[in-house]
């Protein structure tokens, strides 16, 4: 495409005030020779656009770029379609909000976002959309429970074909195994019938649901829109094209043979929630020991959970199970005595109705330890504990049985670590980034390099981004619902399950059109290998954290394009810079940089870049601006898509430029991530790791640069973190390298 | 290790048949405990005495609460009861709990002259009974009939304690200024047994009930002016379920209503800065808290001044709940910080409408020494002053 690029400098919002429009317009038609450079005091306004608009249709300008607000607002204002490159340069949040009015700093901080922006705008392609073979929009559902039947009646409602696939005979899961279910439905102040087997009906008479029991996945292959199924049902091998999956395998009761402290196996009185339900589901409410009448019972919440030495987490709903139980007994004999010894009670949702209720039977708590559970010899239970409320040690009558309220285990925390076995072969050296945690469940059966199942979070849990994206996975276009993916009741279930329904859909969809998913939605981009230079290094393998890219049997990597969530993490990755998209490339960025004017080191202007990450630092960059903090006018920012991105080849061309440092901000990484990419920030700073060495090697003073973490939220600290750095490169003195 | 607790049903049981049925309710979160007056002061009581470990004692039925100190320490001034998040009856629990005490025959020492006095003479305070109207020579009330249509309780404070009696006098000047039609029973009437009920001797309570309400249906008495915001609480909240209904209202309601009718108005200027204490069983138990505002604005040359803890914020006499009988030392007294309220606004005069109210309040202000520039009055006597 033969470029005609237009320059329009908005001179409104106080920029006309600040800078000489005079000087920043010669950077475009002298130094850039555009061909056409306008100003106007609002760009924004319907002048402005049908201005540009004017020149697109009678000028023939396709490249597009203004100067003036961040391109984080009025993006839909300046949408002039998809056939037109545009890019905008910041000058309003970013230089004249947060720096003085008609200053030469102020000016040539302006220059340069312009001149960078001349560069990217020179640089890049417009992307064109991917398009994959026999795509499909059917979505598949792992798991048939509440969480599965859910989200299959959800999807199927939507008109999506759909798939379920449940290793048992029947449907139901979990929920089958109840007597009464806790409240769903106003005033959720005591159980209900169990409502699963109307939710089964349901699902079987909708139409376009295929239900496969007796059913496991032996593999998926492929990639979102075109998965390719291998199903096992009763040793009959069935093969389905997919668009997108959802995996709601659910979890399990925790092993109460491991409980031996709390009675279970000494005392034949002790039973489990689950071994409850039984009871209750038979009848009367009687001991195993010797079938007398329960009139009285204990339940042990938080058996084995949040204990470090079992589950160190809470299962979120045995409190409302135990509570539910309590109505059982009380409803057989009102005058029946319920003790439920507890850590704190926990009742989310509208569970704290259903638990007043049982307060107001007559219940008692106790919160605290228990000390010891005895055997009397009639075979009663007698508990002593911690009575933390009145601070003494108490101990009970007799009770004629104790409930042990078990914790949940979800499904993929079971199978031999992949993990484990690396570490056994070879040193993992602790520059390299942590290696996912994935076990071979026989979940999901993936035919992904990364391994067969999804990567774990804390305690064995499906993956979920879960501090700002809980519905998002590693595994681009499979979802995880319900209590695979983190304890929960029924309730939250159903939402859970909706939710990934959703998800699913949207992967479908957006996939069919080529377009990215979370985060990235509407990004048509995908990362091009210029395969002839590769030297099968497989960076790009290991670090994407979507397993996006296979290897194929020459060990070359493969891309998937429909896995690909387009943060350029391979791209930062690549040694040998082969990886690049249309419109976002380590030239691009080298040109970028280029384009910065150095000034001699006589005239003490030292340069910083800052490398911000687009979803959080670049926002903060612009909050600081819109709130008026100023800080120091050496920086000059390049927005990146994830700090994950940036390529080490940028610091050396940073650095040989003349500039005198770089800093790098990034989101905050480590357990409680909040990288959009997930792994990004984290392998930016492993990559710096190895870069301080070489620096140093060549006289460059590694804390020329900086990596920081940074949240929206921290704006208010971007003055101190630059100006700190500026400080820090003064006392450094100049780069050497400046002027060659 | 600690010495080990047996939880007790049985016992938990009794508490709740005794009337505490919101016991079990309780969720222990203690905001009645911080909220409770005790916190204020220092001292043995205060460290003793903890509302939400009472309860909690009472839930399992263990040891422990029977101490003086912690059962008879509530003032059951409803700070608590009305705050609680779970509705809990705090109150109906402290009386149940010191009833299964009191029934057993454990009456503190210091009560059991009270509870002496209430059986053989029909009131707390060792007065003979043919002595109860004494008050009312010269003062011409007719005695209730048919043909009036209020019947005057005057409450057994009032009734004997001198200082109390000028109270007692005050409203039936009041009343008859403002043509109000009423008589008296007081020579017939026992004490209405409101405070001997908080302190859990429910068989003594329920024989008073059972005296005045037996005369009252007897004389065909349908609307009950009480001087006390105590008897108020007996008449209106604890008679109807023995067979007592009645209309009542505080001579401070009534008083109100008349005023907004034109009957009675006050012509006598008191240029003062006048306060208000609101008594717990008038505003928080009873929710009455605008007449008595009303009608000292309405007095002339009156500058009238909230108190910074007022209406539904009102902080306790400390005279409820049997505790206007019990000796807490100087400096643990919730009237002294009550002066110390007011003498803050510089207000004048404290006024209240209330004869616990009062004792408590002369007593803080005397010991407090603040009586050259605070004075203590009831509202019937500031209003019968202006008339």
């Amino acid at each position: 495409m033969d470029k005609k690029t237009g320059v329009y400098i908005c001179t409104g919002c106080g920029i006309g005030e600040s800078l000489d429009i005079e000087g920043l317009s010669k950077v475009a038609t002298k130094e850039g020779k555009v061909p056409v450079c306008k100003s106007h005091p609002f760009f924004c306004g319907p002048e402005g656009v049908a201005l540009i608009k004017s020149d697109i249709e009678n000028e023939g300008v396709n490249t597009v770029v203004i100067a003036g607000c961040s391109s984080r607002v009025n993006y839909d204002v300046f949408d002039f379609g998809p056939s037109l490159l545009m890019e905008r340069a910041n000058i309003r949040e970013q230089v004249i909000w947060c720096h003085p009015a008609n200053d030469e700093d102020t000016q040539m901080m302006a220059e340069d976002a312009l001149r960078m922006s001349l560069a990217k705008a020179a640089h890049i392609q417009l992307p064109e959309a991917y398009q994959g073979q026999n795509m499909v929009k059917t979505i598949l559902v792992v798991g048939g429970g509440l969480s599965g039947i859910t989200a299959a009646l959800e999807a199927a409602k939507a008109g999506y074909e759909t798939v379920v696939v449940e290793k048992s005979p029947v449907l139901g899961g979990w929920m089958n195994s109840l007597f009464k279910q806790a409240p769903l439905k106003f005033p959720y102040d005591s159980p209900e019938d169990v409502d699963i087997a109307s939710r089964v009906k349901e699902l079987e008479a909708q139409s376009g649901v295929k239900i496969y029991t007796n059913a496991e996945i032996k593999e998926i292959a492929g990639a979102p829109g075109m998965f390719d199924v291998t199903i096992n049902q009763n040793g009959n091998t069935i093969q389905e094209r997919i668009g997108s999956v959802i995996l709601a395998t659910g979890a399990v009761p925790y092993d109460p043979t491991k409980l031996e402290q709390l009675g279970y196996g000494k005392y034949a009185n002790v039973v489990t929630a689950t071994q409850m339900e039984e009871i209750a589901s038979k009848g009367k409410i009687v001991r195993p020991a010797d079938g007398k009448e329960v009139q009285s019972i204990a339940f042990i919440q938080c058996a084995g959970s949040r204990d470090p030495e079992h589950l160190p987490y809470c299962s979120v709903e045995c409190c409302v199970e135990s509570l539910k139980q309590a109505t059982y007994l009380k409803e057989q004999n009102p005058e029946a005595a319920v003790y439920i010894f507890n850590k704190d009670m926990r009742t989310p949702g509208q569970n704290e109705r259903l638990y007043k209720r049982v307060q107001q039977d007559g219940a008692i708590f106790v919160r605290g330890e228990i000390s010891e559970i005895s055997e009397d010899d009639d075979k009663n239970l007698i508990i002593q504990s911690k009575d933390v409320l009145t601070g003494s040690t108490i101990s009970t009558e007799g009770v004629d049985m104790v409930v042990l309220a078990t914790g949940m285990v979800p499904t993929t925390a079971f199978g031999e670590s992949l993990v484990a076995k690396a570490e056994d072969s070879e040193e993992v050296e602790a520059t390299e980034p942590k290696v996912e945690e994935i076990l071979k469940s026989n979940l999901l059966n993936l035919a992904y390099r990364q391994g067969p199942e999804m990567p774990t979070l804390k305690y064995g849990f499906a993956d979920s981004h879960f501090i700002c994206f809980p519905y998002e996975t590693r595994r681009t276009g499979i979802y995880a619902a319900g209590s695979v993916r983190a304890p929960m009741d029924a309730a939250s279930s159903i939402e859970d399950a909706t939710g990934a329904a959703m998800k699913a859909i949207q992967c479908n969809e957006l996939t069919a059109i080529g377009n990215a998913v979370h985060p990235r939605v509407g990004d048509m981009s995908f990362p091009d290998f210029a395969m002839s230079r590769c030297t099968q290094c497989k960076r790009c393998t290991v670090e994407c954290p979507f397993g996006a890219i296979n290897e194929d049997d020459k060990f070359n990597p493969l891309p998937n394009p429909t896995r690909c969530r387009r943060c350029g993490i391979c791209m930062g990755a690549c040694p040998e810079r082969i990886i690049s998209f249309k419109n976002y490339s380590v030239p691009m960025i080298g040109n970028m940089i280029k384009a910065i004017e150095v000034p001699e080191e006589d005239e003490e202007k030292p340069r910083i870049v800052i490398f911000a990450c687009e979803n959080d630092a670049y926002p903060a960059l612009d909050m600081a601006g819109i709130n008026h903090l100023s800080y120091n006018a050496w920086v000059r920012v390049i927005p990146v898509r994830c700090l994950g991105s940036m390529n080490i080849v940028w610091i050396a061309d940073t650095l040989s430029k003349g500039i005198d440092g770089i800093l790098l901000l990034g989101c905050k990484h480590g357990d409680d991530y909040q990288c959009h990419f997930v792994k990004g920030s984290e392998l930016a700073g492993i990559r710096l790791g190895k870069v301080a060495e070489t620096l140093n090697r060549l006289d460059l003073e590694s804390d020329r640069v900086r990596m920081e973490q940074l949240s929206i939220m921290d704006y208010d600290q971007i003055p101190a973190m630059i100006d700190g750095f500026a400080e820090r490169l003064e006392e450094l003195g100049p780069n050497p390298y400046k002027g060659f | 290790m600690d010495e080990i607790k047996e939880v007790s049903l049985e016992m938990k049981d009794y508490i709740v048949s005794s009337g505490a049925e919101t016991l079990s309710w309780c969720m222990q979160c203690g905001l009645c405990t911080n909220l409770c007056p005790w916190r204020l002061v220092p001292g043995e009581i205060s460290e003793a005495f903890n509302i939400r470990k009472m309860q909690r004692l009472g839930q399992l039925g263990l040891e422990g609460f029977e101490d003086e100190n912690v059962l008879f320490a509530c003032a059951t001034c409803g700070m608590c009861l009305v705050n609680c998040p779970r509705k809990v009856e705090i109150i109906d629990n402290v009386r149940s709990m010191r009833n299964t005490t009191v029934a057993a025959g454990f009456l503190p020492a210091n009560l059991r002259p009270i509870a002496g006095s209430l059986h053989a003479n029909g009131n707390p305070w060792s007065g003979a009974h043919e002595k109860r109207a004494e008050w009312q020579e010269g003062l011409n009330i007719p005695a209730f009939s048919d043909d009036t249509e209020y019947l005057l309780y005057v409450c057994c404070t009032s009734c004997f304690d001198t200082r109390s009696q000028k109270i007692a006098k005050s409203i039936v000047n009041l009343l008859q200024k403002a043509g109000v039609s009423f008589g008296v029973l007081t020579a017939e009437e026992n004490c209405c047994g409101e405070t001997i009920r908080k302190l859990g001797d429910e068989e003594l309570f329920q024989k008073l009930a059972e005296s005045n309400i037996k005369l009252f249906n007897g004389k065909g008495v349908k609307k009950i002016i009480t001087t006390s915001p105590h008897c108020l609480y007996a008449f209106k909240k604890d008679y109807p379920e023995l067979g007592g209904n009645y209309e009542v209202v505080h001579y401070a309601e009534l008083l109100g209503d008349l005023l907004k009718q034109g009957k009675i108005s006050f012509s006598t200027e008191l240029a003062k800065k006048v306060t208000f204490h609101d008594p717990c069983y008038l505003g928080r138990h009873n929710q009455v808290y605008d007449p008595q505002r009303e009608l000292l604005k309405a007095v002339p040359g009156v500058e009238f001044v909230e108190l910074g803890r007022n209406k539904e914020k009102s902080l306790c006499c400390a005279g409820g709940g049997g505790r206007v009988w019990a000796e807490a030392p100087m400096g643990e007294r919730f009237g002294e910080l009550r002066i110390t309220d007011a003498v803050d606004k510089q207000a004048d005069i404290l006024v209240t409408a209330c004869p616990y109210c009062i004792a408590m309040l002369d007593d803080a202000c005397a010991g407090l020494e603040k009586g050259d520039v605070l004075k203590v009055m009831e509202m019937s006597e500031l209003l019968n002053a202006s008339l």
